[in-house]
């Protein structure tokens, strides 16, 4: 929050200085984009005749329409409440978005035929890939974490190694080098389990810091009290110490998840079949190749949407619980 | 006469360079109750956190009914397990309900079942007078309700001894009386007791004995009634003329 | 402190054991007829030698050609589709069999994988945005071509194209680029060169039957002038298995002495490619 003052002003795109601002910035930019040549122009022909003949003139008078459109738009959802606001803006970029693809001249009867297998296919790998990964991962994250809060020399110089290393790498060349190296030393291992494990590696080094500063955050006095009643420390460590570090641990798990969910796209390359790998390939044979990425492209924020609601959902949950 | 059941000989213990407990000698017999109190940063709490090793100590030997506590011990657990402790801050787990607080260690200390740790959970939460809060949560509970609660939990685990380090310094003034009844009855009944606390009046009605820390030193110990009437050292003398005046 | 280490050496352990039931490479062939399968790495986005049909199953000339093959040696096919390099790099470590994937047998190439049958030659072209006014090759000297990463293509533009293989007419440098962009893949670099001309790339060189299908699916491009190079494809497989490689020889020559290569050339690209001829 920026907690705003308790005095209420007349909001900013209400001052006729603004409205002003705005109408004249928003004609400079609409005419520097030039749209005469769209179904705007079209609209406009009563006014500035030819729109592709109608020079600086057109172009300018369909900046000022367009700008005080824009204008009226802004002071219109001034007068909303919060949100009203939110819900409003929100469609409209989405209308704007859509209405971008939509000018692609896409192929949608291409891309309904295609769907079903990204789903199946695509989204379905990308999700179990990720969802063992960050599992394995935080398994990974719990043990980096007591190693790097242990008082034990050899258990910290592992851990920090180890976050040291995969947080300075990128994920792409760690991919390449579990896939490629580890054949080297003996080890062959399929494109699926090195990507997760590459996933796993990456993401559990990350979270390693996520769960040291969740064990952190719990005051020495719980341990203590644990302690004095002979509780062992891996029992306190799992039912006193990690339970109550859940609250701060889950939020930004929850978000490694949706950035891990993006980053499996990169272990296309060893030729796992997630919905990267379909949406650049699904196209291939008809040169569909916009179709393809789009509606990955979609897919791929659908899920992080949803993701988030859960992720949401989850946090007030640990909030409730821990009052 | 009974053995001690806590003995400390020759104990030394160090902050890096600073000299936390100098030569404390002490013992307490089965049944007894002890008052320790002192200037703040005379050491009474390092003193009583040594009592169940939550802090070393470097030298000398402590021994709780008879086992010797030192770094190499693998039984501390056990020495834990009878040894009850009361914090200054409650240091109840927030997680759990009252109840869950209460049957968390005997089921997987002691191994009891869920209905045999249920049913010792409510005994001692009637002892402490809140089994009406049972299924709360530690933080919908004031301090002094919060504070009964941790007695109650360390009661659980049925311990020979209990460690209270300043049970009412962190609570407001109008709940203490509520802490030191449950104290002092429990008192009553027997139970051996070390107790850092200023409530000189809970020394006076309860403790078998009185011992003045300062500067990391035992400096006096006396039965309440030399300790708090005739006083030895000149430094008790100040601690109490302090401490009794308002 | 202890327990920590004790969970080390647990997880420690655990780790050893698990990786100690990874395979070793070895005899491919042994592999292939005890299990019955042949694993044939390929592309899946290079239309019309491999990629993913109507059906969304892998399909195109190199797909057949590898079906056939693992028909004549009497096992399954089986495609897995890692990404070219990881393929032309070598050291398959026995994840997979075989690579059919229209791939030239290159000198360097040759030092990390065998190429034991060249089963077609493809015409490599350039080819050019229709608003170019280029009319020859020498008239791209200096401009902006786009080629795959590790192609032979990409060899080519760089002058550095060594073709290990018999029967195949030697060919000469006709154009010296000024920047070559090297791209994942083919795809992406039609994807730039139909921006427009001189956008993005000014040319690109490509198999014939490459550009043709791009072509057809309206991208706006003209073939400049001749075949620059012809190149023999191959099949190729890890180096140091002469029983898999004589019994790949021997399939590929079955299958062009008896016109199966002919027609799946004729199926795919309308012509047969399966000489220089």
């Amino acid at each position: 929050m920026l907690y705003p003052d308790t005095v209420q002003r007349d909001p900013l795109v209400h001052k006729p200085k603004f409205i002003a601002l705005t109408i004249f910035l928003s004609m400079l930019v609409f005419a520097a984009i030039n749209l005469n040549g769209t179904i705007i122009g079209e609209l406009m022909r009563p006014v500035i005749g030819e729109p592709s003949e109608s020079g600086l003139f057109g172009r300018l008078s369909t900046g000022l329409v367009l700008g005080i459109l824009f204008a009226v738009n802004i002071v219109l959802i001034g007068f909303l409440r919060f949100r009203w606001q939110v819900l409003v803006v929100w469609l409209e970029l989405l209308a704007l978005f859509l209405s971008f693809f939509y000018s692609f001249d896409l192929n949608f009867e291409f891309i309904r035929s295609k769907l079903w297998f990204m789903i199946t296919q695509g989204v379905f790998t990308t999700l179990y890939v990720s969802a063992i990964s960050i599992v394995l991962a935080s398994i990974v994250a719990i043990f980096g974490a007591v190693a790097k809060l242990s008082s034990n020399g050899f258990a910290f110089a592992m851990a920090s190694f180890y976050t040291s290393f995969f947080r300075g790498l990128p994920l792409l060349m760690q991919i390449y080098l579990i896939y490629l190296g580890l054949p080297q030393l003996g080890y062959v291992i399929d494109a699926v389990p090195a990507g997760i494990l590459a996933l796993t590696l990456c993401y559990g080094a990350y979270m390693t810091e996520i769960f040291r500063a969740g064990i952190q955050s719990i005051p020495k006095g719980q341990w203590e009290a644990s302690r004095a009643l002979g509780v062992q420390f891996g029992l306190t460590m799992r039912r006193v110490i990690l339970p109550q570090s859940m609250p701060v641990i889950i939020p930004p798990t929850g978000n490694q998840f949706i950035a891990m969910l993006k980053d499996s796209s990169l272990i296309s390359v060893i030729g796992v079949w997630e919905l990267m790998f379909i949406a650049r390939t699904a196209g291939a044979k008809e040169f569909k190749h916009m179709e393809m990425l789009i509606t990955a492209a979609l897919i791929y924020w659908i899920l992080s949407i949803c993701l988030e609601l859960v992720q949401t959902r989850i946090e007030r949950h640990f909030r409730t619980q821990s009052h | 006469m009974s053995d001690p059941i806590i003995t400390m000989r020759g104990v030394n213990k160090w902050y890096g360079k600073y000299h936390a407990l100098r030569d404390v000698n002490f013992s307490v017999k089965q049944g007894e109750r002890i008052v320790i109190c002192g200037p703040s940063g005379s050491g009474k709490s390092t003193l009583i956190r040594t009592l169940n090793w939550l802090e070393a100590h470097q030298e000398g030997t402590i021994t709780i009914d008879d086992i010797e506590l030192h770094p190499k011990m693998r039984k501390i657990d056990q020495v834990r397990m009878e040894v009850g402790m009361v914090f200054q801050h409650f240091n109840l787990f927030p997680h759990m309900s009252v109840l869950e607080n209460l049957m968390f260690a005997p089921i997987w200390v002691r191994g009891l079942s869920e209905p045999e740790a249920r049913e010792i959970a409510m005994t001692y939460l009637e002892r402490v007078h809140i089994p009406e809060h049972a299924e709360k949560y530690p933080g919908q509970l004031s301090g002094g309700q919060q504070q009964r609660v941790a007695i109650a939990r360390a009661l659980c685990m049925n311990p020979k001894v209990m460690l209270f380090d300043e049970p009412t310094s962190a609570l407001d003034p109008e709940m203490v009386s509520e802490v030191l009844d449950v104290m002092t009855e429990l008192a009553r009944d027997g139970m051996t007791m070390v107790c850092v606390t200023h409530e000189m009046g809970f020394a006076k009605a309860v403790a078998d004995r009185v011992i003045f820390m300062d500067a990391g030193e035992i400096i006096e110990e006396a039965d309440p009634h030399n300790f708090f009437d005739a006083p030895q050292n000149e430094r008790t003398k100040a601690f109490l003329g302090q401490i009794l005046q308002h | 402190m202890t327990l920590t280490r004790r969970l080390f050496t647990t997880a420690a352990a655990t780790a050893l054991a698990v990786s100690a039931t990874a395979s070793l490479a070895g005899d491919a062939m042994d592999r292939i007829t005890a299990d019955g399968v042949l694993i044939i790495a390929t592309s899946a986005d290079w239309a019309p030698q491999s990629f993913l049909n109507d059906d969304n199953e892998m399909d195109g000339f190199d797909v057949d050609v590898a079906k056939e093959i693992a028909n004549r040696l009497g096992v399954e096919a089986e495609f897995v589709t890692p990404a070219w390099e990881i393929i032309t790099a070598g050291n398959w470590s026995g994840r997979w069999d075989v690579s059919v994937g229209s791939m030239t047998p290159t000198t360097a190439r040759a030092e990390v994988l065998s190429f034991p049958a060249v089963y077609y030659y493809t015409p490599a072209v350039i080819a050019i945005h229709e608003d170019s006014s280029a009319t020859s090759a020498s008239d791209l000297n200096g401009m902006k071509f786009g080629v795959g990463s590790s192609s032979t293509y990409e060899a080519y533009a760089q002058h550095d194209l060594t073709i290990d293989a018999e029967g195949v007419p030697s060919f000469s440098y006709e154009v010296m680029p000024g920047e070559i962009r090297s791209y994942g893949g083919s795809s992406a670099v039609f994807d730039d060169l139909r921006l427009g001309d001189g956008v993005r790339l000014d040319a690109t060189i490509d198999a014939l039957p490459a550009i043709l299908t791009a072509a057809e699916n309206g991208y706006p491009f003209k073939i400049l002038g001749d075949p620059v190079f012809f190149e023999p494809l191959a099949v190729a497989i890890d180096r140091g298995d002469a029983e898999l490689a004589a019994a790949i020889t021997a399939a590929v020559a079955a299958m062009r002495e008896d016109g199966t290569l002919s027609a799946l050339s004729v199926k795919w690209y309308g012509t047969d490619f399966t000489s220089t001829n």
